[in-house]
């Protein structure tokens, strides 16, 4: 007797149910850690960008270029093994020899970091540039520091103008999670994968698997669309 | 820097840009003929053929394009009926399925470009148009179409770009192109920045030429926009 | 009402002084060096066309725009300038962070902070900048909106207010912060006609308070009734200085009744 589509997606000895749900929690996982360091990267991107010296334009430039050119899945690659290539010399040159790899985990979250850090580089500074730099004047006229005009003014402005463009992003670090099957990260479609292959049932795994995809995005998606209408109160009339 | 290693590497992934090529080209055709379809049902007056629609749509913007690779190269295998069906050799291959995907993906995110681009044509211009006596088709082709065109034109670019770099994608289910040849050279020789660095220059090769011509067919669309030199 | 010649100018030393300031933009030399002192209790009107460098004039007072050379004094404390590439530099910003709290501005088109409602706009400066306790600064905040009747609106944002009301806003947003002097720089340009009225006569009232106001304006009765001293730019000097009957009467300075005529007709 084999089991049926409850049984196996469900929490018993033949279920699969739990194991899914774990993984889907190493998506979100991965893609909130990779989301937030790429907002590091995007705030750093954008500061490089806005510059009005040109080296660190030129750098910036050359970030987001990169990460925004060259598919995802080789960016994932670079940093796997050339990663574990690079951790591996200098723990061989501080007296260390065998072989060393860093965790996929931290692997797959650098690597969405960067390449969502060059997206939101654009996020950052477009909204940067939509600022009123009477608002800013203001302040500064009011005798405000620099470090009380950034956090007072323009971060919260700056969030402001550039939620929307960091809710699509977030959507797309959520997909790109799915990419770090190929390292061997037991996230929601590696969990499918196995799923699918011990039970020969592709069709219904890889399927809970874009279900899964679906409501988590919805999910996410529908608290960043509350949290954009809160934010954009000041703004309507 | 090791050259006859990056020259070596250089010739045996630009062996795979043809394929590369390919399913870009392939699937933007596909995806743009069901685009359209697409479109077309989600703004049509019968309600079953838009929630069609609206479900594609949000379907296949909202799942990862691997797990639609994955579905289709190995979920579609389990249907009986397809496995007996004139289609099958077609769909155990994984160039078509990875065709398939792709041209799935897009058309989805291309729908979504279509229907913004018809809603931007401003009202007046095509109330201008009935006031002038045209209509129906006349209308669309005149006026509507063109004018959608050059607001969805730009988007579109971005589009075909990250059509280009989807189809690594394939390289996962043994499709050899580009990173394909790059994945099994990496993990041959463990020399992942040099072989990075070459594929890099590859694709962002490729997304400059499609930027380029992309620039070059807005300009001729927008000419109106241009200032007349004399 | 104030009388123009009330204003007492003996035995007070400049709250605002510049000597040779001087300002360019490219090969543009917007101000041809200014030597120019306000007392306390002055009510000044720069008045000038457009383009004769009355705004920019302004916004060198409290350094939001660099003049390019000359002296500023402020309090009597010269503020430290050292020398740039095309202008001059801040030498101290904690200095003038600090005098920029008792020189408040008013901005043409209002400036308020579109996040913030319109109490959070009063709060600001005096809580954070000058770290005043939030519970002495919200009554004098509220007190402040009263006087310039905006209570009711105190909970809105700005996008949701009037013209007339934002400008209203922004200048009970600079009077919390207990300023020496009042900069106001073109304060009812950007407004509807209809909504004019309401700013000035505000205006008005802090003038006859006795308080320290220099104010850019095309505003020509306004300044007239209001100012104890008139001071005309043009081209970027000053082309005549002097009360509003001086001024006014016609026949002091040839330049400035062409202005005021041409202003009239316009």
């Amino acid at each position: 007797m084999t089991p049926g589509t409850f049984e196996l997606l469900g929490f018993g000895p033949q279920g699969w149910g739990f194991l899914l749900l774990k993984a889907a929690g190493t998506t979100i996982a991965a893609a909130i850690c990779g989301f937030f360091l790429g907002s590091l990267f995007g705030l750093l991107g954008a500061a490089l960008k806005l510059s009005s010296l040109l080296a660190p334009r030129m750098i910036g430039q050359f970030y987001t270029t990169i990460f925004r050119g060259v598919p995802e899945i080789l960016i994932v690659y670079l940093l796997f093994f050339g990663g574990s290539v690079a951790v591996t010399q200098v723990m061989n040159l501080g007296g260390f020899p065998g072989f060393y790899s860093l965790p996929v985990f931290v692997i797959g979250v650098i690597a969405i970091g960067l390449v969502s850090g060059a997206y939101q580089t654009e996020a950052y500074r477009s909204a940067f540039l939509r600022l009123n730099r009477g608002q800013i004047e203001a302040g500064a006229a009011c005798g405000m520091p620099r470090h009380l005009l950034l956090r007072r003014i323009i971060a919260p402005q700056t969030l402001r103008f550039a939620l929307p463009a960091l809710g699509n992003i977030w959507q797309s670090v959520l997909k790109e999670t799915s990419l770090l099957s190929v390292i061997g990260l037991t996230e929601l479609l590696r969990q499918a994968g196995t799923a699918a292959g011990s039970t020969r049932q592709p069709l219904l795994f890889y399927g809970i698997a874009a279900i899964l995809f679906l409501i988590i995005g919805r999910m996410t998606g529908a608290a960043l669309g509350g949290l954009e209408r809160h934010l954009a109160k000041p703004w309507s009339r | 820097m090791d050259w006859p290693f990056l020259i070596d590497v250089a010739r045996q992934l630009l062996s795979g840009v043809p394929l590369t090529l390919q399913l870009a080209g392939s699937g933007l055709l596909a995806g743009g003929v069901l685009a359209v379809l697409v479109a077309s049902a989600a703004a049509s007056g019968i309600a079953p053929l838009r929630w069609i629609a609206l479900a594609h749509v949000e379907v296949f913007r909202g799942t990862p394009l691997l797990v639609q690779i994955f579905l289709i190269y190995y979920g579609l295998g389990q249907i009986p009926e397809l496995r007996d069906s004139f289609l099958w050799p077609f769909l155990r291959e994984p160039y078509w399925c990875a065709i398939l995907a792709l041209a799935l993906n897009t058309s989805a995110y291309t729908a979504e470009i279509i229907r913004g681009a018809l809603q931007a044509v401003p009202e007046g211009e095509v109330e201008a148009a009935r006031a002038a006596g045209m209509s129906g088709v006349l209308l669309r082709r005149r006026i509507t179409w063109p004018i959608a065109l050059r607001h969805g034109i730009a988007l579109y670019g971005s589009e075909v770009i990250l059509m280009v770099k989807a189809t690594s994608l394939a390289s996962v289910i043994t499709v050899a192109e580009v990173t394909n040849i790059s994945y099994r050279l990496i993990s041959s020789t463990y020399r992942a920045l040099e072989v990075f660095v070459v594929a890099g220059a590859i694709y962002l090769a490729l997304t400059f030429l499609v930027s380029l011509a992309v620039a070059l067919v807005e300009r001729r669309l927008n000419a109106h926009h241009a200032h007349r030199r004399t | 009402m104030t009388s123009p010649m009330q204003a007492n100018t003996a035995n007070t030393s400049p709250v605002i002084a510049t000597e040779g300031l001087r300002k360019h933009f490219g090969t543009v030399e917007v101000l041809k060096g200014i030597d120019f002192s306000a007392r306390d209790g002055e009510v000044i009107s720069i008045l000038g066309a457009s383009g004769s460098g009355k705004s920019t004039f302004l916004r060198c007072l409290n350094l939001l725009e660099m003049p390019s050379a000359g002296r500023l004094h402020i309090f009597g404390e010269e503020v430290g300038l050292r020398a740039g590439k095309d202008r001059l530099r801040i030498a101290n910003r904690r200095q003038v962070d600090r005098l920029r709290t008792q020189v408040a501005m008013v901005f043409q088109n209002f400036c308020l902070w579109s996040h913030m409602t319109v109490l959070e706009n009063l709060m600001e400066a005096p809580v954070h900048v000058q770290g005043r306790s939030r519970a002495e600064i919200r009554e004098e905040a509220e007190a402040m909106l009263a006087r310039v009747g905006l209570t009711a609106r105190r909970d809105a944002y700005p996008a949701q207010l009037s013209g007339g009301q934002q400008q209203r806003a922004a200048i009970a947003r600079a009077l919390v912060m207990k300023p020496r002097v009042l900069l106001f720089d073109e304060p009812t340009s950007a407004l509807d006609p209809e909504l004019v009225g309401e700013v000035l006569k505000v205006m008005r009232d802090l003038a006859d308070e006795g308080r320290t106001m220099l104010i850019v304006t095309h505003e020509m009765a306004f300044a007239r009734d209001v100012s104890s001293r008139i001071l005309f730019l043009d081209q970027g000097q000053i082309g005549a200085e002097g009360t509003p009957q001086q001024l006014f009467g016609g026949g002091h300075n040839p330049r400035f009744d062409q202005f005021v005529s041409r202003f009239n007709q316009g």
